[in-house]
């Protein structure tokens, strides 16, 4: 039997192929744990097998865990299909991932730092080491890299699909470089699996993914997040600590420069007369540099020649330097009012002196104190990757910083809109030295997706979580041929959502601002809690909005003896910024759900656990989220970007705000349910939630009832209790056979039913038709009835 | 303690902590306001009241050993950058750029101007590390005295281009604001036409004999459509300013508008483009006429400062001054009035005008 994955499965797959075929965009959500993954994968290679002209899937995920688990569904997947098919099909599936987790060099491979990693394999790599070592020079060279030379380029590894560990496996027996391998391979490979940011950081992608073909099939996976990843990727921020390494990287340039003049003056002559002819000339030959390449340059500019005045190499040098001492200035600047002595208040001036500018202010002071002009500026990447490579530099985690102020040139003169400067004192918020940041942050997350949408004809954004739909298109700038949420068919209602509002003794709960540190509130939560973890069997997880709150709710319920109550019954463990900690708390974790009475983890609605960590079956049978996780709006940054989704996309700040805050509270609630045998509990517990309902994902509107919303904690314990109950009865898998696990039966039956109701459609239309403008009119009434509908609720 | 405290709020920054004054020694420990001054002359940097002590009676050498250059107080100032050499190059840059002043537009081919900008960059790095400073510094002036109109045009037109921007940013900036100030609006009417909603719905449930079932359900219809209209309203007007291709294109479009302002003013012209320009004689310098011999000679008669040739212009700019206007179309436009006489005028001056004309030449 086909164990398909079930209804809204199979009307996924219809509307699918119609976007395939016809090219275009779509935004799907489906439930998680609910096999979204390998049905899209299914889908997608089936469609692939079925054409002769084999469109590329590149899949991106967003951690190595989940590329890890893609992988080993495409290998499940392509096993069943040469079983079912009789024979092997000529089909390749790699992942690509960091030189770090795919190094075989035995001294590399021991580094911790990913930036230490490629450079060191670049060093031992690169095009000129080699052409050095010909020349009969000592220079040391990665033997598995080499290895790879003297195979057939189109032919490095054998067809299969290779998970991460395959690979490495593959490249121990035959000493060959796994990244590399994958890295060559990807334009002989049916499917590709990696991380969003070989797609979406220019710098990467430039690189990476240049040479994919526009006809591939591009699903972004778990893209809740994406606009934030799209953000992220354009944004840069400088310290005063990072200003002074580029200022060494550049004096280290220029020594290197003089160095070179006097023994290999060629060299540089050469580099020289490339650049004069333009850059596409000077570019060839860097398709496997670990060096930068230029952020997101229009393809018009590549074209052009490199402007005169950074053309010699010290000419370039001077101007980086002259560069990064203005940033300094700007840097200094936001410090000068805190030099003078007569100002004492601290707080008024962390306010006050925020410096924010749009690039072109920033272009023309930048002009008129040090004749800098806009030109140079947006070539200065380009101009330092070609420099970097004519000296032969092994070293380049010392340009680490010189790069980044680069790249920074580069964006502020390529770019006029959706990007502001933001210039703070302070790092971080509860720092009292001031450090500034100088923030160049991008508040448009079209700029860094459009390429992506450009290029590829089909793109799939997909997650369990992404309502409201029609926001995503809207912030990524793109048209949409399918936008559908699927809900969830279950053989049992295996999942209970709850919203409480209220404490036992009535008085609403809520972490709004005003009211959250009021004893009454944190006792009414502290009881919730108490109370789920005397009924939960194994862990529990509650989600803070944010680690402030929960350390201060944390010291609050000791005061109140809480914790002692709950320690009863569970162990108590807390998430901390800090990512090893976090994970010594999670291993805890699950060993005391193993066994024992199980744990309540705390943890924060935006950190590490909420969103790459399942708590599938025992490890999560509730989740309880303590208010709704909103966004630090006090933030420079986000309220720049507020304020340009406002001016630009017509999002209104608490629209956005509020959508924000439901995806991550989704996010949280969809933890604990990873599959169709598994059960659990989503408690929101908040007054303000009963109004954002309808914001949640589809599959879990469906499921929260109204009587389950707008409760207090006692009926919430009373109604969970119920729900335990009934999940306590014996379920066999048989039992799903036909409602969520359909047979190959069930589906023929299915597109029966389906053709049937087309043709009543059909005839409907028909009927319709004969009677002309009645249509209109009905359609009103149904708005009409919708808008009843809703009061009704 | 107190020095922490006094030095918390002061961010350490590199070369904070050696901050002596290289000429009196004192440091920023005993003087806590002591700011850092240089001379474009030669760079050197000492304390303010370093620079009062030694140039406030007028110009002295530099205190610095070795260094020797006659310095003013006049021209000392603030360190703008840290490295020394980055304020000397600047200030060197700021001399070659005003001289150096050509635009992309001016040259044929792109690959022009990248030449003129390594040749200018060039010279720029012989100044900077003394190669060739005479000969250097003699292109410069020669390149300045040659090309000083082109200089000087390209200067205003820099200007021009930097205020038009600095125009366009504060008016950008004033746009924003208002916009921000309407969506803030927006959002408190919104806000207040609710409360009174709630406000009216309370008022019916008081007074009124209404089922209150019936009355809550009536005003969320109310509500709910009022959201959708809002909505509807919302949707609409961003279309033409919230596309994306809108919103990539006004930068090209912006560059464009402040490329073409440049073009020269014509001076004003009181007479809206009319001429006094001769077409149907040409005023010669001597006319022979036995008269006005005379009255060239006569020292009665020019001692007043009268000429002939300003007799003879008007003499001939009246008799000719008819030609040209069609009294006959005129008056067909007229119309009404009676014509007769203003063509027999017109006609009687032509033939005076040839007359004259014959007579004269």
């Amino acid at each position: 039997m086909i164990a398909l994955p079930g209804p809204p499965t199979v009307q996924l797959s219809n509307e699918y192929i119609g976007t395939l075929d016809a090219g275009g965009h779509c935004v799907l959500e489906m439930p998680s744990g609910t096999g979204k993954t390998v049905s899209l994968l299914s889908l997608i290679v089936a469609y692939q097998q079925y054409y002769p002209e084999h469109r590329k899937l590149i899949y991106c995920s967003r951690t190595m865990s989940e590329i890890e688990k893609a992988l080993a569904e495409l290998k499940s997947l392509m096993k069943y299909r040469a079983d079912q098919l009789g024979r092997d099909e000529d089909f390749r599936g790699l992942g690509l991932t960091s030189r770090k987790n795919l190094c075989l060099h035995p001294s590399v491979k021991r580094e911790k730092s990913g930036n230490v990693v490629d450079a060191r394999c670049r060093s031992l790599t690169a095009g000129f080491m080699k052409e050095k070592k010909e020349r009969g020079e000592d220079v040391e060279l990665c033997i598995y890299h080499d290895n790879l030379d003297l195979l057939e380029p189109h032919n490095l590894i054998p067809p299969g699909v290779w998970t991460l560990d395959g690979m490495l496996r593959y490249g121990e027996q035959q000493k060959q470089c796994p990244y590399f391998t994958a890295r060559r391979m990807m334009p002989f490979c049916n499917v590709i699996i990696y991380s969003y940011h070989y797609l979406l950081d220019p710098k990467i992608a430039e690189r990476v993914s240049k040479e994919l073909s526009k006809d591939c099939i591009v699903v972004f996976d778990e893209a809740h997040n994406i606009d934030n990843v799209c953000i992220e990727s354009l944004s840069i921020d400088l310290t005063e600590d990072s200003l002074r390494k580029a200022t060494r990287g550049a004096n280290n340039l220029e020594r290197k420069v003089t160095e070179m003049k006097s023994t290999d003056a060629k060299k540089l002559q050469n580099e020289y007369e490339k650049l004069v002819a333009g850059l596409r000339e000077a570019d060839k030959g860097r398709q496997e540099d670990a060096f930068m390449a230029n952020p997101a340059l229009p393809d018009d500019l590549l074209k052009e020649a490199v402007p005169g005045n950074i053309r010699r190499a010290e000419h370039f040098i001077a101007f980086l330097k002259r560069f990064v001492e203005y940033l300094k200035v700007q840097a200094t600047h936001a410090l000068r009012p805190l030099l003078s002595p007569s100002d004492s208040i601290q707080t008024r001036m962390k306010v006050l002196h925020v410096i924010s500018e749009t690039p072109p202010s920033f272009l023309q002071h930048l002009k008129d104190l040090t004749f800098i002009e806009k030109k140079p500026l947006r070539f200065c990447a380009e101009r330092l990757t070609s420099l970097v490579r004519t000296l032969e530099l092994t070293s380049i985690e010392d340009y680490q910083s010189l790069q980044e102020v680069a790249t920074f040139a580069t964006l502020v003169a390529t770019y006029e809109q959706g990007f502001l400067l933001i210039l703070e004192p302070y790092e971080s918020e509860t720092a009292t030295v001031p450090n500034p940041v100088l923030h160049f942050t991008c508040l448009d997350a079209a700029i860094a997706i459009k390429p992506v949408f450009d290029r590829f004809s089909s793109v799939i954004i997909t997650s369990g979580t992404i309502s409201p739909l029609e926001m995503y298109p809207k912030m990524l700038g793109f048209a949409t041929v399918v936008q559908e949420s699927y809900t969830m068919t279950l053989a049992r209602r295996s999942f209970l959502p709850m919203i409480v509002t209220r404490g036992s003794d009535q008085v609403a709960i809520s972490s709004g601002f005003q009211i959250r540190n009021e004893p009454s509130v944190v006792r009414n939560y502290g009881n919730l809690v108490m109370e789920f973890s005397k009924l939960t069997p194994d862990g529990i997880v509650v989600f803070f909005p944010s680690y402030l709150y929960m350390e201060s709710i944390i010291s609050m319920w000791q005061g109140m003896g809480i914790l002692d109550e709950v320690w009863k019954y569970k162990l108590i463990l807390v998430e901390t910024p800090d990512s090893q900690e976090t994970s010594l708390a999670l291993e805890t974790y699950r060993t005391a759900c193993c066994n024992g009475r199980g744990a309540v983890l705390l943890c924060v609605a935006r950190g590490k656990v909420s969103e790459g960590i399942d708590f599938d079956h025992h490890y999560g049978r509730s989740v309880i989220c303590i208010g709704v996780p909103f966004q630090y709006t006090e933030s420079r940054i986000l309220k720049a970007r507020l304020e340009f989704l406002r001016e630009n996309y017509r999002i209104r700040e608490n629209d956005f705000l509020s959508f924000d805050a439901m995806r991550h509270a989704a996010q949280c609630l969809g933890r604990v349910l990873r599959g169709k045998d598994d059960y659990g509990i989503m408690v929101l517990a908040d007054r303000r939630f009963q109004k954002k309902r309808t914001q949640l994902p589809k599959w879990i509107q469906q499921a929260l009832l109204d009587s389950d919303t707008n409760l207090s904690t006692d009926m919430a314990v009373a109604s969970a209790k119920k729900f335990l109950r009934t999940m306590a009865q014996p379920f066999h898998a048989r039992d799903q056979e036909g409602i969520s696990t359909w047979s190959l039966a069930d589906l023929e039956r299915h597109k029966e039913k389906i053709e049937e109701e087309k043709i009543r459609e059909l005839q409907e239309a028909r009927r319709n038709g004969a009677r002309g403008g009645a249509v209109r009119d009905e359609f009103e009434d149904y708005e009409m009835e919708a808008v009843m509908m809703e009061i009704d609720t | 303690m107190s020095k922490a405290t006094a030095r918390g709020g002061v961010p350490r920054r590199p070369g904070d902590e050696d901050d002596i004054c290289p000429v009196c020694k004192s440091s920023r420990y005993l003087n806590p306001n002591m700011r850092f001054l240089v001379n474009p002359e030669c760079y050197h940097k000492m304390c303010e009241s370093c620079v009062d002590r030694i140039f406030s009676q007028g110009p002295a050498p530099c205190p610095v050993a070795g260094c020797n250059r006659t310095l003013r107080k006049q021209r000392f100032r603030k360190q703008t950058f840290e490295d020394i050499q980055v304020e000397r190059e600047v200030d060197i840059r700021k001399r070659v750029a005003k001289v150096f002043n050509r635009r992309q537009d001016e040259f044929e081919t792109l690959d022009d101007y990248n030449d003129y900008l390594e040749e200018v960059e060039t010279l720029t790095f012989n100044l900077l590390n003394g190669v060739d400073v005479s000969a250097t510094e003699s292109k410069l002036t020669e390149y300045a005295t040659q090309n000083a109109s082109i200089i000087s045009r390209n200067a205003t037109l820099e200007h021009q281009e930097s205020a038009n921007l600095e125009a366009r940013q504060a008016a950008e900036r004033e746009e924003a604001r208002l916009r921000r100030e309407a969506a803030r609006k927006e959002e408190e009417d919104e806000k207040k036409a609710r409360e009174e909603g709630r406000k009216e719905v309370l008022e019916q449930l008081v007074h009124g004999n209404k089922p209150a079932a019936d009355v809550v359900k009536e005003s969320k219809r109310v509500e709910l459509l009022k959201r959708r209209r809002a909505q509807q309203s919302r949707a609409l007007p961003a279309l033409p300013s919230g596309t994306p291709s809108a919103n990539s294109n006004p930068f090209t479009f912006k560059g464009l508008k402040s490329t073409a302002a440049p073009t020269p003013e014509k001076p004003y012209d009181p007479f809206g483009g009319l001429t006094d320009e001769r077409s149907y004689y040409t005023l010669q310098d001597y006319y022979e006429h036995p008269w006005l011999d005379r009255a060239r000679t006569d020292t009665h008669i020019t001692a007043g400062g009268y000429t002939v040739t300003e007799y003879c212009a008007r003499a001939m700019f009246e008799a000719f001054s008819g030609l040209g206007v069609f009294v006959g179309e005129e008056v067909a436009g007229r119309g009404d009035l009676p014509g007769g006489n203003g063509a027999g005028d017109a006609v009687a001056a032509a033939e005076a005008a040839a007359r004259a004309e014959k007579g004269v030449s």
